[in-house]
């Protein structure tokens, strides 16, 4: 999708990054095993992050899998737990309408292969909205939110953001036990979706922001709407020095947010790579994208397949 | 109650400085300066009032036990008595203690009228929506105005636009000091407890200059409030 969300990996040690893979490699199967495996070019850092933090205290027991793409050897990963079900329903989900998204973009063939990508994955589409129909709804109702304040140029950075972290805050249902029916009002939520719902709404809104600055350049020349053009009057897609100095304020001020929401939930065997993803991951992210290094840093291959 | 120590994370045969030194390390992070107006504020006080219990506990059982040589109080623990204040930079981390303690109820700012206290409440209350409404309604956008609806935002997580609000309830009443921290509160970026080893991370590019200024305006709000931060300015 967006891959900022990704763990700082000289900092990790070896078996958390083996287990950080086996996750990647367990969303990835968990795809295929509900939806296909044409469905298995929708797996991403960013929903492996989900999938580990909706985890419960016990890990599922570990099993040996094939990979199509490394067909010589098995890699182990962990097996089947309601997380990893609701991080693959939760892509389909949003690998649909993010198609969806690009279908309605003016120009013509990418629209077109989108729309084709679309109407494709259109059947686990379905199959995931009926599991998860409350995320399925706000996934809807907010990007076309976000695609009605992209036609009037909306110049709130925050409400252009909040479309994008509503989206991901609604997949803190499955922090609880199981999905709940009806999401209505959140108070009566117990602790841990509450936290959860907290982070996951200033990781979004951060994932936004920071794909908002990295395509500024992109997007100015392109005439496309960026939030960031709007809200700094930017002429050349750059931004001014206290223009970053100001956003990465507020990016600030949504990092610990996230990390104190993270602080209040209990520990899994997931901990250390979260850590490791909140604490150092997003700020090498960030300065990343600010330095304009992150464009220039994608490995081609399996991380630009792994985007949406 | 569950196990003071496994609350402490510590085994029953910890010494008394390695009990204390994870009873700090936790007080420190769920302070409440880092769930500062935090939608999950509540939820840190709730886990700080189980650390303490548990570090009460294990202290007067162990003065019970014969430990008792260096005398564990129990105004020790965190806002029992015994400031932790100086470990966190002191005065400007009190006085936004203070001024979260007084909460929005306070009628500051010289404009309070009953609608404002009633927005104020609303906003204590995180009843949002019905804050926003009723500031919707007021045709005149003074500065309370500004600061109230900033808060709003604040809440919501919309950092953006409350800073932005803060900006302007500060520039129209410069004098006002709730104003003037909610702006510097702003600038900082917020905070929250880092581990160490995790504390290099950070989305700012804090150069030493910006730590001083930070340093600087703290001293300068304690003098304010009749407190000293450093001694020779």
């Amino acid at each position: 999708m967006y891959g900022y969300v990704r763990p700082e990996r000289g900092e990790l040690r070896v078996r958390e990054y083996e287990r950080f893979r086996g996750v990647y490699c367990g969303l990835c199967h968990t795809l295929a095993a509900r939806y296909g495996p044409a469905l298995r070019f929708a797996v991403n850092y960013d929903f492996t992050f989900l999938a580990m933090l909706l985890a419960g205290p016990d890990e599922p027991e570990p099993c040996a899998r094939r990979c199509p793409y490394r067909p010589t050897r098995k890699t182990v990963c962990p097996g089947p737990s309601p997380a990893m079900d609701a991080a693959a329903d939760y892509t389909v989900v949003l690998a649909y309408w993010k198609l969806r998204d690009g279908a309605a973009d003016g120009r013509f063939f990418p629209a077109l292969g989108s729309r084709l990508l679309a109407a494709a994955i259109g059947p686990a589409y379905r199959k995931a909205a009926s599991r998860r129909p409350a995320f399925a709804r706000e996934t809807e109702r907010s990007l076309a939110a976000l695609a009605a304040l992209e036609r009037e140029k909306c110049a709130s950075l925050d409400a252009a953001a909040d479309t994008f972290a509503r989206i991901l805050a609604a997949a803190a249902e499955s922090a609880g036990n199981g999905p709940r029916p009806e999401a209505g009002d959140s108070a009566g939520d117990p602790p841990r979706v509450r936290a959860v719902r907290e982070l996951l709404y200033h990781l979004g809104r951060v994932v936004y922001v920071l794909d908002a600055a990295d395509d500024l350049a992109s997007d100015t020349a392109a005439d496309a709407y960026n939030p960031l053009r709007y809200r700094f009057d930017t002429e050349d897609g750059r931004l001014s020095p206290e223009d970053e100095a100001g956003l990465r304020v507020t990016l600030s001020h949504s990092h610990n947010s996230i990390i104190s929401a993270f602080q209040l939930l209990d520990g899994t065997p997931y901990t250390a790579i979260l850590e490791n993803i909140i604490y150092l991951g997003l700020p090498a992210a960030a300065q990343a994208v600010f330095s304009g290094t992150w464009r220039a840093g994608r490995r081609p291959g399996r991380e630009e397949r792994s985007r949406l | 109650m569950n196990d003071p120590y496994s609350v402490l994370g510590v085994s029953p045969s910890a010494s008394d400085d390695e009990v204390k030194k994870a009873y700090r390390e936790l007080a420190r992070k769920y302070h409440p300066d880092n769930y500062h107006d935090n939608p999950l504020a509540d939820l840190a006080s709730e886990k700080m009032k189980e650390i303490n219990e548990a570090y009460d506990s294990i202290t007067k059982s162990r003065e019970g036990g014969g430990y008792g040589g260096q005398s564990y109080g129990g105004g020790q623990s965190y806002g029992g008595g015994q400031s932790y204040g100086g470990a966190y930079g002191g005065g400007a981390y009190q006085s936004q203690s203070q001024s979260r303690q007084q909460g929005y109820t306070g009628p500051r700012g010289g404009g309070a009228n009953a609608t404002y206290a009633m927005i104020r409440n609303h906003i204590n209350m995180n009843n949002l929506s019905q804050a926003e409404a009723m500031l919707n309604t007021i045709p005149t956008h003074d500065a309370e105005w500004h600061y109230l609806m900033g808060s709003v935002y604040w809440r919501r997580g919309w950092m953006d636009e409350a800073a932005r609000c803060f900006r302007t309830a500060a520039t129209m009443e410069p004098g006002n000091i709730e104003y003037r921290n909610a702006v510097q509160y702003m600038n900082r970026g917020g905070q929250a407890y880092r581990p160490s080893g995790m504390n290099t991370g950070s989305m700012t590019n804090a150069d030493i200059c910006t730590i001083c200024q930070t340093i600087y305006c703290a001293d300068c709000c304690c003098e304010m409030m009749g407190g000293d931060l450093i001694r020779c300015c």
